[in-house]
């Protein structure tokens, strides 16, 4: 029987492909999947036919354009595995234990050297020295968020979305007219644009900082800095029955469920409404929760779509629509996760994803190549920070769900990349992978014997979730070993290592008792972003991760600090008194080192940088309130959250990694000479406003 | 005027929608109505989706990396392995409503594929032997209300004789056409109104009378088969002539797109 199947399949098919009159008796359906394979099988043949005809003219175009684009390369591919803060202490340690054999092979063999980072170790800014081969002066980021000198108030430092320009009234209706725009800030050329204008053809996914995705010669999907659906980098939901009027931190935002005859209703809060003309009016979306008898699962009703889940279980990406009126609405994608069912009822719902199979913003070049990716693996989160840190630092999450979260994407992401490989089989490959990045940073209190956040968790209890990180990690490098040849390289790269953060160094407040700023008559401590803060009186301020700013007359809108002679004085005076501040509880150094950007930075867009860069000793990090615009009462505190692992201290005390299957014989490379490398690999002239130098790779590969 | 020029041949042919027209149109929406919501039920719709959506995957894998020769051959290759993966998975529930359907169809040619002959109509009747030289001993008897117009031709090298008969008024009447001592009989249908009709009477298994015949199989003799030329209906539709059939065919998968739009259903 069943050898008769495959001629029994061939027969049939060869049936519904010729289609005769006598076959419209089969009715519609025959005539769905004659069409649907047909419209298939044609488009594909002419696209086919297109690449073949074409193929010859375009290959000697190219020819004649790039001069033989591989002519002095020595080599054929580049694959770069970007690990977000792997650390090589840490790897170093994992690989003396015998549990990365992969990366024990490439420093046997190839090469693993500490890799220098930024000033400071922050990833956008890490990312965007790799992928320009400048220092931040000429690649504008210095930090998640820049700040505005009008109003001291914080803005994303790599993207600005704008809506659009003109708007017409209907009714009660502000209908805009044309699409948003979205303005990258990162300046400088990525290398892989050189590559494609070289005729050299690139597959990079989620490398930090390429929002918004740039023309080249090549596929790009695009990583950190990504908004989701709100424009935020990362808003979740906690739909709860809970009553409470307490508001989350950052990140997140609570929504009351309430009953609905024998079930329960809630909301998803979306993007602003894009007819309310601005009035900050949100859209949102409602879905029902009916719980199953048992009170184990609940079905989950949004729009048309249903779905069952158990407490404790996520859901798929499950599309969700914003409608507006007049037709206008927003698509993105989200999870679920059914934390409760009784006594009360808890649903978190991550960050709305765009959506990459209808993308309202672009998130890939070319735009189809987000599609691609959604056609071939389904649904994939698409916000640069996909892993919602907010919501196991505010406990909304337990370990368990954010983990399960994490390497759910992660999956994806591997899955793309092996695609990549399949479909770059020359030219350059490069993933960033941002697990290792998000993991350290919840779960580095399970690393160390007295941690402030893991006290309430006795020892026996605390799972090996780095070392396990670490692990995949080198499973995955060993199967991209398995696909590469000779003639391929591959690097792997970290932005930066990482360090305990144990306690909170509250800049501000340092600054506030020290005479350098000023609170109004009758405060003692500040709002976020300086609200209270008098700045008539007040000389130095910091937000954001490592960046300090003298109130500089001339430049912030209420500066008093007179630029020259005065400022550099200043600068010298906070530079004395900062280096080498000690924690009064353990006697640490809380601070290591102060640095002058003058110094440090060389460029065009020295002006945008903060006038100081802190270096936050191992184990101290800028506190929460700090980075926020808060001043506090005190200086030092013990950092309490999940958060409890960072990089945004002493860039000498954070390097990052670089394993490769080729000897490299500089004793001290740096991540901003990744770029110069590649383009030599590859047999280009380097552009002269590099600041990176080539290091000198051997010619044989480990095998 | 643009507007008017693309309109009017489609206002023009809805307002000479004719009675078989109305009826295939209405027919038309409720059998691909029914036919989307019986695929939704008989088939893998995750399965039907995946299937698509890998399709397409690689149709956009081709304009992508249109440079890779080697990419480009190797999407191709998935395309066709993706299109059998479709055709499978959409064969079930074809086969489930393929059956039931073609019943429906063949029920439903009766009525719509032929014209009932008109009074005064001359039509042909053709009679098939099992051999030429079986032709001399065959002979009609014509019921009342119908004449012979012209003496039987005899075409030995179809075994066939023809007759040329014309009905005075509308009516169903019973042909007899006798060979030696077996007669048979075959019905002829003569009216201006929508009926079923059934072309020709023959001696044939099942499936092969199934498609022509409305009438019982003749018993295995000297008479193979006998037909009456009922004229083939067209359906006048936007300004076409259409065969049923095709009108169905088109109009149910119109239909069947846009209910399945509607539903949410993966074909």
């Amino acid at each position: 029987m069943f050898r008769w199947r495959p001629a029994l399949l061939l027969a049939l098919t060869l049936l519904v492909f010729t289609p005769t009159p006598s076959h419209a008796y089969a009715g519609p359906g025959a005539g769905f999947a004659v069409l649907s394979s047909f419209w298939t099988l044609f488009v594909a043949f002419l696209y086919s036919v297109y690449a073949f005809l074409t193929w010859p003219f375009r290959h000697l175009l190219r020819q004649l354009r790039r001069r033989k684009s591989y002519a002095k390369a020595q080599i054929k591919r580049a694959v770069i595995l970007g690990f977000d803060g792997m650390d090589p202490e840490l790897a170093e340690r994992f690989i003396q234990q015998g549990n990365l054999p992969n990366l024990a092979k490439l420093r046997e063999e190839g090469t693993f050297r500490k890799l220098r980072t930024t000033f400071p170790p922050i990833s956008p800014v890490a990312w965007s020295t790799f992928m320009t081969g400048v220092n931040p002066g000429k690649h504008n980021i210095y930090d998640f968020l820049a700040r505005d000198t009008n109003n001291y108030l914080p803005f994303l430092s790599s993207a600005e979305i704008k809506g659009p320009k003109r708007s017409f009234k209907i009714g009660r209706y502000t209908v805009p007219l044309g699409k948003p725009t979205i303005k990258g800030m990162r300046r400088g050329t990525p290398f892989w644009h050189w590559l494609g204008r070289a005729g050299i053809f690139s597959s990079i996914i989620r490398v930090p900082v390429t929002f918004p995705p740039e023309k080249f010669p090549g596929v790009l999907l695009s990583g950190m800095c990504v908004p989701d659906l709100k424009g935020s980098q990362g808003t979740f939901c906690l739909c709860t029955t809970r009553g409470s009027g307490d508001k989350f931190r950052e990140g997140g935002v609570r929504v009351p469920i309430e009953r609905n005859g024998s079930g329960w209703r809630s909301y998803i809060p979306g993007p602003e409404d894009p007819l309310g003309g601005g009035d900050g009016k949100e859209l949102c979306a409602d879905f029902e929760i009916h719980p199953e008898p048992r009170g184990e699962q609940a079905r989950i009703r949004i729009d048309s779509e249903t779905f069952t889940l158990k407490v404790g279980e996520y859901s798929e990406w499950i599309p969700v629509k914003f409608k507006a009126g007049l037709g206008f609405s927003a698509r993105g994608i989200c999870r679920f996760y059914l934390k409760e069912l009784s006594p009360e009822v808890e649903v978190y719902v991550s960050p709305v994803n765009i959506d990459p199979g209808h993308p309202d913003l672009p998130i890939s070049h070319p735009v189809t190549y987000s599609i691609y990716l959604s056609k071939l693996f389904g649904p994939y989160a698409t916000l640069g920070l996909a892993e919602d840190t907010w919501a196991l630092n505010e406990e909304v999450l337990d370990d368990q769900a954010f983990l399960a979260q994490c390497y759910a994407n992660h999956e994806d992401r591997e899955r793309m990349l092996f695609d990549a490989l399949d479909k770059t089989r020359q030219g350059l490959c490069a993933c960033v992978f941002d697990t290792t990045d998000r993991v350290q940073h919840m779960f580095w209190r399970y690393l160390e014997e007295d941690h402030p956040a893991a006290r309430k968790v006795p020892r026996e209890q605390r799972p090996n979730v780095i070392e396990d990180l670490y692990c995949r990690m080198d499973s995955l490098i060993g199967r991209v070993m398995s696909q590469i040849d000779e003639h391929t390289l591959l690097l792997v790269v970290s932005d930066h290592g990482f360090k305990s953060f144990a306690r909170c160094v509250n800049l501000n407040a340092w600054l506030q008792q020290n005479g350098y700023l000023a609170l109004k008559e009758g405060k003692s401590e500040s709002g976020d972003w300086f609200e209270d803060v008098d700045w008539s009186r007040t000389r130095a301020y910091t937000m954001g991760l490592n960046g300090l700013y003298l109130n500089l007359k001339g430049r912030e809108r209420e500066g008093i600090v007179p630029p020259g002679a005065e400022a550099e004085a200043l600068k010298n005076e906070l530079r004395e008194k900062l280096n080498g501040l000690a924690d009064p509880d353990s006697g640490r150094i809380g601070v290591t080192g102060v640095f002058d950007c003058d110094a440090v930075y060389a460029g065009p867009y020295v002006d945008n940088a903060p006038d100081l860069i802190v270096g936050y000793g191992d184990g101290f990090r800028a506190s929460w309130d700090s980075v926020m615009g808060k001043v506090t009462g005190q200086v030092f505190e013990d950092n309490l959250k999940a958060w409890s692992g960072d990089h945004c201290i002493d860039p000498r005390l954070v390097p990052g990694v670089l394993f490769s299957n080729r000897k490299i014989d500089d004793e001290k490379p740096a991540i901003v000479d990744v770029a110069p490398t590649i383009l030599k690999l590859f047999g280009l002239q380097l552009p002269s406003h590099f600041d990176g130098k080539p290091w000198t790779v051997g010619a044989s590969a480990a095998g | 005027m643009r507007s008017s020029t693309i309109l009017w041949p489609a206002v023009a042919g809805f307002s000479s929608i004719n009675l078989p027209a109305a009826l295939v149109l209405l027919l038309s929406i409720v059998i691909g109505l029914l036919m989307v919501v019986v695929f939704r039920y008989t088939s893998n719709q995750k399965a039907i989706h995946a299937a698509k959506e890998q399709l397409k995957a690689h149709l956009l894998a081709v304009r992508l990396f249109q440079d890779q020769l080697p990419v480009v051959l190797s999407s191709y290759g998935r395309i066709l392995r993706g299109t059998g993966r479709y055709l499978r998975l959409a064969l079930k529930p074809l086969l489930i409503v393929a059956l039931p359907l073609t019943f429906l169809i063949v029920q439903l040619d009766r009525r719509f594929g032929w014209v009932p002959m008109s009074a005064g109509q001359p039509f042909l009747v053709k009679v098939r032997a099992n051999g030429a030289e079986e032709l001399a001993g065959i002979s009609l008897q014509l019921p009342a209300g119908i004449t012979s117009t012209a003496p039987a031709v005899h075409i030995p090298a179809d075994s066939e004789v023809v007759w040329r008969l014309v009905a005075e008024k509308d009516g169903a009447y019973e042909l007899s056409v006798a060979s030696g001592s077996d007669a048979v009989s075959k019905n002829v249908l003569v009216s201006p109104a929508l009926r079923c009709v059934s072309p020709e009477r023959l001696h044939a298994p099942y499936w092969e009378r199934v498609f022509v015949s409305g009438e019982p199989a003749l018993p295995g003799g000297v008479i193979r088969s006998i037909a009456v030329a009922y004229p083939p209906r067209t359906i006048s539709f936007l300004g076409w002539e259409w065969n049923w059939i095709w009108l169905f065919f088109v109009l149910s998968l119109v239909a069947g797109f846009l209910f399945k739009s509607m539903l949410g259903i993966e074909i």
